[in-house]
């Protein structure tokens, strides 16, 4: 089941760079991109592949350069359905700042073809992407601990070593502390994830205690109840 | 009870029942046209039936769904596969047989599912990015309907006896009841969740998630869980599922919309007297026996002189109360002034809005309200649920009140 495929846009005339500018590209869209490119969307369908590239675009000019050192990163593209702009064709860039940790909506109109209005603000955090998802499981598998853990299950459901994170069936999910959870006090102001890793055999090993401090690129392990 | 911000002296406002016209015994209606489910362009595909014209869609194809029943009756709505509700209807409308179009939502969608462990830990908010977790249907699991870009369902089916009445010396009055169903189904970790709304033949709508798939595996004492699998080694821990919709009522279009509860009391005594309660503000409220809420017009009325309202009734929930930090789960419906950033009941990804429901609920006028239904399901485990775990169901009712005159049919 595809995210849109995620490219890597050069940014100036600098070398490829593994946090380049992403866009999300038309064509191989998720299941939230409209499929029909060649009409005229009417007002309530969903953005289609060639509305949710343009709206990346528009929505990271001014981010590429940090886009490009890993500092800040586009999440995901959701259509714009604020009742009071509904004749309007919009979509709501989620963006997060990894280095202010700090979460940003940018609204773009696509008729206009610029921000229309951001929002910004630390504490909330959006779901994460699929590419934060598989960063969360590499640095999980790179725990001497905890990813040495999932190796020997994986090897065990599948009968050979784990090759990389794709290997497993990822789903990340926001982790915000609660008041009997020690810690991970961090993540009260840091980008921090839970995983649950599916098995070839369709088990779920227990990760539950187990948080990936993205912003630190640290493992937490989560004590008391 | 708990009605913490509408005026109290409201609070037992009476109301005199001046009940409506019983629906006229006429004679057997012919038989209605068979159910279609409309094509790649949307248009109707139905013999017989002339619904009059409905406003024009918002969506086009494969997005709209427009679809007549065999009474005569007529619903049509968007979907979307949003990034993080996942399925997502827009601009319902129903069309009563030979009635006018009658919008009820302007749009509706999961709002989230809070998966607290009997343990205490770990607990859940499922709805992350729901969308990108939608599982392709086969041809299998969309029985007698149609596929829509792989993600979504839309069929029709039964809904049992729409109404049966013995007349002497005459057949039985009766009619098989059809409804709409539009449903996706979404993986999250081991769940397989199943999110559906059907929409009927009598206007009313029935929002529901199947829980399926698997079951976490999590062991635990015997004071949290069930024993599974052979003997008493593995004691797989209880849970709730807190699954909250968001309902953006426009019914009759967005002006005028007022949400009410009754109640009945009397309880250990011969009388009940109904009592109505207008929520002029933001509310929480919680269910209690033989309450319902209604969302009404105040200005449009039915061909009997009476408003035209949508009654959202939730009895069935488990009525889950968690910690102070999730103070979400305190109450089962909550009305809300329209916002747009105001989307999940927890974890709201929206920066410089309230994060969860509770929170958007500030006393605040209500002209354009929002409702916000939360229903939960303890799940204790048994032995039957090995996999793949049978579905267990969990949902509410949205049904017509005086929206039409008489019985639909």
């Amino acid at each position: 089941m595809g995210w849109g495929r995620i490219v890597m846009v050069l940014a100036g005339a600098g070398a490829m760079a593994l946090a380049g500018s992403l866009f999300l590209v038309s064509g191989e869209q998720g299941p939230q991109a409209a499929r029909s490119p060649l009409r005229t969307p009417s007002p309530a369908d969903p953005l289609t592949g060639e509305e949710i590239s343009r709206a990346s675009e528009i929505a990271s000019a001014t981010l590429r350069r940090r886009m490009t050192t890993g500092q800040v990163e586009l999440l995901y593209i959701e259509r714009g359905d604020d009742k009071a702009a509904e004749d309007r064709r919009r979509a709501d860039a989620y963006i997060y700042d990894y280095a202010a940790n700090r979460f940003i909506v940018r609204t773009v109109d696509l008729a206009e073809g610029r921000v229309v209005a951001e929002r910004a603000g630390r504490g909330a955090q959006p779901p994460p992407s699929r590419a934060e998802g598989e960063r969360a499981a590499e640095l999980l598998l790179a725990d001497r601990a905890h990813g040495g853990r999932i190796r020997a299950a994986y090897a065990r459901a599948a009968g050979r070593p784990l090759r990389s994170a794709s290997d497993l069936g990822l789903r990340a999910l926001v982790y915000t502390p609660r008041p009997a959870h020690r810690g991970a006090g961090a993540c009260a102001t840091h980008r921090c994830v839970r995983l649950l890793v599916r098995l070839p055999d369709a088990t779920w090993p227990d990760t539950t205690r187990i948080v990936v401090d993205l912003s630190a690129e640290k493992i937490l392990t989560l004590e008391g109840r | 009870m708990r009605l913490s911000v509408f005026p109290a002296a409201l609070l037992s406002c009476a109301l005199l029942v001046t009940c409506g016209a019983a629906a006229p015994a006429g004679a057997l209606t012919p038989a209605g046209a068979p159910a279609s489910t409309s094509t790649s362009a949307g248009a109707l595909t139905s013999a017989g039936v002339s619904a009059p014209a409905a406003p024009e869609p918002a969506c086009g194809s494969p997005y709209l769904i427009d679809q007549v029943l065999p009474n005569g009756a007529r619903w049509r709505l968007c979907w979307e596969m949003r990034v993080i509700e996942g399925l997502t209807l827009t601009g319902v409308t129903y069309t009563p047989p030979r009635g006018r179009p009658i919008k009820v939502l302007r749009s509706t969608a999961l709002a989230q599912i809070h998966v607290p462990y009997d343990s205490g830990e770990p607990r859940f908010h499922d709805i992350g990015t729901l969308g990108e977790n939608a599982v392709t249907l086969a041809s299998a699991d969309c029985p007698g309907g149609e596929r829509r870009e792989r993600f979504v369902c839309v069929t029709t089916r039964s809904r049992g006896h729409g109404y049966l009445k013995s007349r002497p010396g005459e057949p039985n009055l009766s009619a098989q009841g059809r409804e709409l169903v539009v449903y996706s189904a979404f993986q999250i970790g081991w769940y397989t969740y199943l999110v559906e709304w059907a929409f009927s033949d009598d206007g009313a709508i029935t929002p529901r998630v199947g829980a399926t798939g698997s079951l976490s595996g999590f062991d635990t004492g015997p004071e949290h869980g069930w024993p599974t699998r052979a003997g008493n080694t593995h004691i797989e821990q209880s849970h709730t599922h807190n699954i909250f919709w968001r309902l953006d009522f426009d019914v009759d279009g967005r002006k005028n919309d007022v949400v009410e509860q009754y109640d009945f009391p009397g309880s250990g005594t011969a009388k009940r007297t109904l009592s109505r309660t207008v929520f002029t503000k933001e509310a929480k409220a919680v269910t209690a026996p033989a309450r319902w809420w209604r969302v009404v017009d105040t200005e449009s009325r039915n061909a009997d002189g009476h408003r035209i309202s949508w009654e959202i009734g939730n009895s069935d929930s488990a009525r889950y109360r968690g910690p102070a930090d999730e103070a979400f789960t305190r109450a089962d419906l909550y009305v809300t002034q329209y916002r747009a950033c105001e989307r999940l009941a927890s974890a709201n990804p929206a920066p410089g809005c309230a994060a969860s429901v509770d929170r958007y609920v500030t006393g605040q006028r209500l002209t354009d309200p929002v409702l916000w239904v939360n229903v939960s399901y303890h799940h204790v485990a048994r032995d039957e649920d090995a996999d793949p775990m049978p579905t267990h169901w969990q949902g509410f009712r949205i049904t017509p009140r005086d929206a039409m005159a008489e019985n639909p049919r």
